[in-house]
């Protein structure tokens, strides 16, 4: 009989993070293990064994595996490129050569900038005698033979991972399939995608990247899930094991072995899952989260307590055309290099001083000055962290900031500061991104700040953005790894249709729909998901008739035929005007470019129950101690035990509250409050 | 944080959050406009200006504040909005009538202006003779759309309705109009938050004080970084527009640089009389700040590496290095009033190529060769209700050869600009793409050779009229230090007789039937440096994959290569016998090349150059590049 442990194993570049929840009590444990990059799995079965060891149980305790991991991220960044073959339409050998035309950043570039290298070089790239026109008829018959003869040539030139990437095929994938099916029968070695089943939509280019990039991580990434499932199975008997993808929802292992792609990007989505749980159980429903990590900082715009998707992804400069939760990375985490630039400017990241050697208050050999060595100069943080394993040599950090204050005629303090507010602006341009440029004012959001470093500038971003109100969960340094037991079973359908939406669609549109649906249940059901679990969404892209860009809305549950197209249309113009502030409800006319299905099948949640409620009493009385505040200098402030911060208890900044992993910093003007579920609240004003 | 005085951490913040504001409003533009032309092509700029209107933002080259000044004087107030699409009313700013410009007034409090946010972006239609506003065939600005003097398009918050109506009702697309113009004041306003929230956070003298500095740091900049790379001196160069779309004939832009220890002057005496046609630039307004402030990104060429030149910002500041002399009116850069600019565009970008190509003269051949990314071509219909179908593309070509890289292939200078996909076009107008590739053989050869342009065959599916805006279709993009020219832009149409019509890269009007199969080629760049030091295996791989034929690797390359088994090889003995023999049997190496026709127009007496200009392309390649010309 599974037990009542769900554990959550959340690998990141560096360390992976492992927490079980009990499913009964709440009761939760974390550690911590580091990374095997070579086998991610590795680390996988021992962190669970770690886990398992601290909450005194055995495997048969666990009822549940959820996975969620950057790695095949980092497959891509590490430029694995070699073996890599396309097959493409006639006509269309140079696609990737050509991508967009596109020159980044600055008009006038094109003088100096250098194309970066294609993840298929075109000596690799293959095509094939067919053509599909947009309507989805066939202009000319797939030239089987070609198919056949160009493997060949590709796996003589060391090819084993193939992409097939044919016009038109989200509206008819039969040439695809029966490629598919013809290299199945003749190189069953091969590892093949179709960019008919990857991503069923319109734009060549980005469709292509995007099964390219699948069929690049593929092999990695079967086989360690393989691996992991293999070895869990071993020990603990058949148990479900998910995996996270980057649309915040989770698929078996087998699943996400199939489409791998889908778990791109999926790294930052166990926090955000994991901060609306907390601002659900704090009675807030618009947020904005702040991840902050030791070399970069994720942030996302979330409503409604629902994560919103963007298909506009992309790793490097390399398109990612998947539905993934809408998330902004800035190079600035608490790990950040402060540094003199051009013109004697003071920078702060994006390299970072990272695990190793790490900020020079750690002592592991660091010598330039951090983010976490400026709040260490200000006395922002304890004497040691996680719980006193590590002491900070505060006068090496000092010393090093004397030297930097120099370079710009400052002292330690000073420029200390000032590191922490360039670091906080980095922050803030992220959460724009997400924001204003969306047509949000973050003044009426809350800022729900984790991650080791996340609470430390949190008020100090929060200031910058005119909000007021900034949340900070329980366990904010495994707040990731939290996140993934919150999720559900998700799988996102596309399909490409390109109509005015007019009454006489209406039907087609249903039909649409229903078989999308229908795709997606039987999915979940061989998943293993109970029919009474299961929900489905509907959704469409729509935009103005001549507009290059779609807008994605969701569809009311239950309706069918005229009202449902009509939902759609107002779903349109009322979201195009969330995001642009206008609209031309009665005035132009709406096309749908594609139709979505979401397939959810619900997981049931565990009770979450913290344990700093049962530590209130017993933890230590505040202490004093000098802190530095810009513009006030150094002044005596409370500091405070996280855990004897009781439910209801609220306290004046400025301050510190301490907790094991994180250092949540209340600015003067702000206050904190300890909510009923442990979440810290810090308010201005 | 409250602060009284300007100090680098204040500095940095504010730095960073007027570069990333320029982000902001870019994105802010191109997700809510509605021409294909600005969300797609992505041609628009953006800029946030102080209270004197100095350019504090240097992604973009951006338009100017001075006609709100010069129209408007003190009638500056919050709920503003400035509009104009005037090239000769605009200070030199706006260099045709489809580039419409919005301007928005940032306030501190309800008095106190501090600067200025603006957006101005190519729109897909304001009237004139020909879909598209950029016909070739004309003769004054009256001809080419809707002019519009700058005007209150808002007075304090109330719209001009009025003018609004009369600006809607001279488009041919006034949805598309309507939408750009809502999107470019919409971002414009959320620009304008950025600069009051830091007036907030630091007070408005600390943020004026942090413009001042931003200005400085970029003139400190091009001063201590990259005008130390070019030897003090005296320089010319001068380059062409093949066609005003009356004459073919060589319109020649010229320029003379003067370069001393800390500044350039850049004089455009000896250009070429105005055009009757479309290829006039009215910039010879207010000290030329417009050009000046065009023309001095190339400087950026000259960073220690491209990663560092996309870093360096070109702002106001580039006015303190940059000076201008024009010539009297009555020239392409100074042309008479009214006179036609809407293809301007091939003017604009020849002055950066000949400020490229002087400043390769004074570092020993150390730029990049030229490049042509600009051109138009498009199919346009009406269906049987009379709607217009306007399918226009700007397709990039071949960037330029460089000491550092090849050039990159099928690239547009305009930066995020992106072509249309195949799916896209067939999707939402009558035309059936073929193929779209790379053109073999385009690139300029060099030991780093130019980028290859396009080969798109498209076919279209009604009756339509074809356009084509396009120059360097007979001059070709030059070569520098001893790299070839490209090869140049063409357009065809087979038609359904089996006959073959190649047209003129200026056109308009031609009648296209239902299944005729349109061929475009785009420029190839410039290569650059000797080709007979270009890497062999460099060359074979560029022939294995067809990019290069057999026949120009040896003639262009001095490289033979085999196939053993289908697989290409260099034959090192035959490679090196043949370049000893092609080193043997040409004469020292030019300093440029601009391909076969500039070779026989001049053969023919069609170049004729002012008295007392010398020929501007009598230097020699530098073998070691590393070593000055001198």
């Amino acid at each position: 009989m599974p037990g009542s442990l769900r554990v959550s194993v959340d690998t990141g570049g560096t360390f992976t993070d492992v927490i079980a929840v009990d499913s009964d009590s709440g009761d939760l444990y974390a550690v911590k293990t580091a990374s095997d990059r070579e086998d991610p799995s590795r680390a996988l079965v021992t962190g669970v064994e770690k886990v398992l060891g601290l909450a005194g149980r055995g495997f048969d305790d666990v009822s549940l595996l959820v996975h969620g991991s950057t790695t095949a991220t980092n497959a891509v960044l590490e430029h694995e490129f070699d073996g890599i073959g396309l097959l493409v339409t006639q006509g269309f050998r140079h696609l990737i050569e050509i991508a967009r035309q596109s020159v980044p950043d600055g008009y006038g570039n094109s003088f100096f900038w250098v194309k970066p290298p294609r993840l298929v070089p075109l000596h690799l790239v293959r095509e094939v005698p067919e053509r599909i026109l947009y309507d989805g008829a066939v202009a000319r018959e797939l030239d089987e033979d070609a198919v056949v003869a160009a493997a060949e040539e590709l796996v003589a030139e060391g090819v084993n991972r193939l992409a097939v990437c044919l016009l038109h095929s989200y509206a008819n994938p039969d040439h695809e399939r029966r490629i598919g099916e013809l290299l199945a029968q003749r190189f069953p070695e091969l590892f093949v995608s179709l960019s008919s089943v990857v991503l069923p939509e319109y734009r060549e280019y980005e469709r292509a990247m995007t099964t390219l990039l699948d069929v690049m991580v593929k092999p990695y990434c079967r086989t360690y899930l393989g691996n992991a499932e293999a070895e869990l199975g071993r020990r603990a008997g058949p148990r479900p094991f998910l995996i996270m993808q980057s649309n915040g929802g989770v698929v078996t292992a087998k699943a996400a072995g199939e489409r791998p792609v889908n778990m791109l990007l999926s790294g930052p989505a166990g926090g955000v899952l994991g901060a609306i749980e907390a601002a659900r159980a704090a009675g807030i429903s618009d947020i904005i989260t702040l991840d902050v990590g030791g070399t970069s900082t994720d942030v996302a715009l979330i409503e409604d307590l629902t994560v919103r998707l963007t298909s506009e992804s992309v790793i490097e400069s390399y398109p990612v055309k998947i539905p993934m939760i809408d998330i902004a990375t800035v190079g600035t985490g608490g790990g950040s290099l402060a540094w003199v630039g051009p013109n004697q400017s003071l920078k702060v990241g994006p390299r970072s001083a990272g695990a190793v050697p790490g900020p020079i208050a750690y002592g592991r050999g660091g010598t330039e000055p951090t983010v976490t060595d400026a709040a260490t100069v200000l006395n922002r943080f304890p004497a040691s962290l996680v719980g006193g394993e590590l002491v900070l040599d505060r006068d090496s950090a000092r010393a090093a900031f004397e030297e930097f204050g120099r370079r710009f005629g400052l002292d330690a303090d000073e420029v200390a500061a000032g590191v922490l507010e360039v670091a906080a602006a980095g922050q803030v341009a992220g959460i724009r991104q997400v924001s204003t440029s969306k047509g949000r004012d973050p003044a009426a959001y809350t800022l729900v700040a984790f991650g080791g470093a996340g609470p430390l500038l949190a008020a100090q971003v929060a200031d910058f953005l005119g909000m007021t109100r900034v949340l900070v969960p329980p366990y904010p340094g495994n707040l990731s790894a939290f996140g993934l037991q919150v999720t559900d079973i998700k799988r996102d359908l596309v399909r490409t249709y390109v109509s005015p939406l007019e009454p006489r669609v209406a039907d087609d549109l249903d039909v649409i729909w229903r078989e999308l649906e229908e795709a997606g249940t039987a999915e979940l059901r061989a998943e293993g998901v109970e029919d009474d679990d299961v929900e489905v969404i509907r959704g469409a892209d729509a935009r103005y008739v001549g507009e290059g860009y779609e807008v994605a809305v969701s569809v009311p549950a239950g309706l069918t035929g005229r009202a449902a197209l009509d939902a759609t249309i107002a779903a349109f113009h009322a979201e195009h005007h969330r995001i642009y502030g206008f609209s031309y409800d009665g005035k132009q006319d709406v096309e749908v470019v594609n139709l979505r299905v979401q397939a959810v099948g619900r997981l049931h949640r565990p009770p979450h129950r913290s344990r700093y409620e049962a530590a209130g009493a017993a933890a230590p009385a505040p202490t004093t101690r000098d802190v530095y505040w810009p513009g006030e200098g150094w002044r005596p402030c409370a500091i405070h035990d996280r855990a004897a911060l009781a439910p209801g208890t609220s306290v004046a900044g400025p301050g510190v509250v301490e907790e094991y992993g994180a250092t949540v910093v209340v600015p003067p003007g702000w206050q904190v409050t300890c909510d009923p579920a442990a979440n810290l609240i810090l308010t201005k004003g | 944080m409250a602060t009284t005085v300007l100090g680098p951490i204040e500095l940095e913040v504010i730095t960073g959050t007027i570069r990333s504001a320029e982000v902001e409003i870019e994105a802010a533009v191109e997700r809510a406009a509605r021409s294909p032309m600005i969300r797609d092509q992505h041609d628009y700029r953006v800029g946030l200006y102080d209270a004197r209107g100095r350019k504090l933002t240097g992604r973009s080259y951006g338009s100017l504040i001075e006609p709100v000044f010069e129209f408007f004087g003190d009638d500056i107030h919050p709920g503003d909005v400035f509009f104009w699409n005037d090239p000769y009313n605009s200070a030199g700013s706006c260099g045709h009538v489809p580039d419409l410009c919005t301007t928005v007034p940032i306030f501190h409090g309800d008095d106190r202006l501090l600067g200025f946010a603006q957006v101005f972006g190519h729109h897909d239609d304001v009237g004139g003779c020909v879909p598209g506003s950029l016909p070739v065939q004309v003769h004054d600005q009256w001809g080419e759309g809707l002019v519009v003097p700058p005007i209150k398009l808002y007075d304090r918050g109330v719209l001009n309705e009025t003018a609004f109506r009369i600006l809607e009702r001279n488009s041919r697309l006034p949805e598309h109009l309507r939408g750009d113009i809502d999107s470019e004041i919409g971002a414009c306003r959320l620009g304008a938050r950025r600069l009051t929230e830091l007036a907030d956070r630091y007070g408005v003298d600390v943020l004026e004080g942090g413009f001042d500095a931003i200005i400085e740091n970029c003139a400190r900049t091009v001063r201590d970084e990259l005008l130390p790379k070019i030897a003090d001196g005296v320089y010319t160069f001068e380059d062409y527009v093949e066609c005003d779309g009356f004459t073919r004939k060589l319109y020649a832009m010229r320029l003379t640089m003067t370069k001393t220890a800390d500044r350039i002057l850049l004089d455009f005496t000896g250009t070429d009389p105005e055009a009757e046609g479309p290829i006039n630039w009215a910039i010879d307004y207010c000290e030329g700040r417009f050009v000046r402030k065009w023309m001095g990104p190339v400087l950026r060429c000259l960073a220690d590496s491209p990663e560092r030149a996309a870093e360096i910002d070109i702002n106001e500041g580039i006015l303190d290095v940059i000076d201008v002399v024009f010539p009297p009116k009555g020239t392409l850069v100074t042309p008479h009033f009214g006179r036609p600019t809407g293809l301007r565009f091939f003017i604009l970008i020849r002055a950066l190529g000949i400020f490229a190509g002087a400043l390769a003269k004074a570092t020993g051949g150390r730029m990049p060769a030229d490049h042509e990314t600009i051109r138009i071509w498009g199919l346009h219909s009406r269906d049987t209700e009379g709607k217009l179908s306007l399918f226009r593309e700007v397709l990039g070509g071949g960037g330029p050869g460089r000491p550092w890289a090849d050039g990159s292939d099928v690239v547009h200078i305009v930066p995020n600009s992106r072509n249309l996909p195949a799916e896209f076009s067939e999707q939402r107008y009558p035309v059936l793409v073929e193929s779209l590739e790379l053109r073999s053989d385009s690139a300029g050869a060099g030991e780093f050779r130019g980028g290859f342009g396009y080969q798109k065959k498209i076919r279209s599916l009604r009756s339509s009229t074809l356009l084509s805006n396009a120059d360097r279709s007979e001059l070709a993009t030059y070569g520098v230090n001893g790299g070839k020219a490209g090869w140049p832009y063409g357009i065809e149409v087979a038609r359904g007789d089996g006959s073959t019509e190649s047209l003129p890269g200026m056109i308009d009007g031609v009648p296209i039937a239902p299944d005729d199969l349109v061929t475009v080629w785009t420029t190839g760049g410039g290569g650059w440096g000797d080709p007979l030091r270009r890497d062999p295996e460099r060359v074979r791989y560029d022939v294995a994959v067809g990019l290069v034929t057999e026949d120009a690797a040896r003639r262009e390359y001095g490289v033979v290569v085999t196939r053993v088994q289908g697989k290409v090889e260099v034959d090192e003995v035959a490679t090196s016998e043949l370049r000893d023999t092609l080193r043997a049997g040409r004469g020292a190496v030019p300093m440029f090349d601009r391909g076969a026709y500039f070779e026989s127009v001049k053969a023919d007496g069609g170049l004729v150059r002012p008295d007392g200009w010398a020929d501007p392309d009598d230097v020699h390649a530098v073998v070691d590049p590393a070593t000055p010309a001198g």
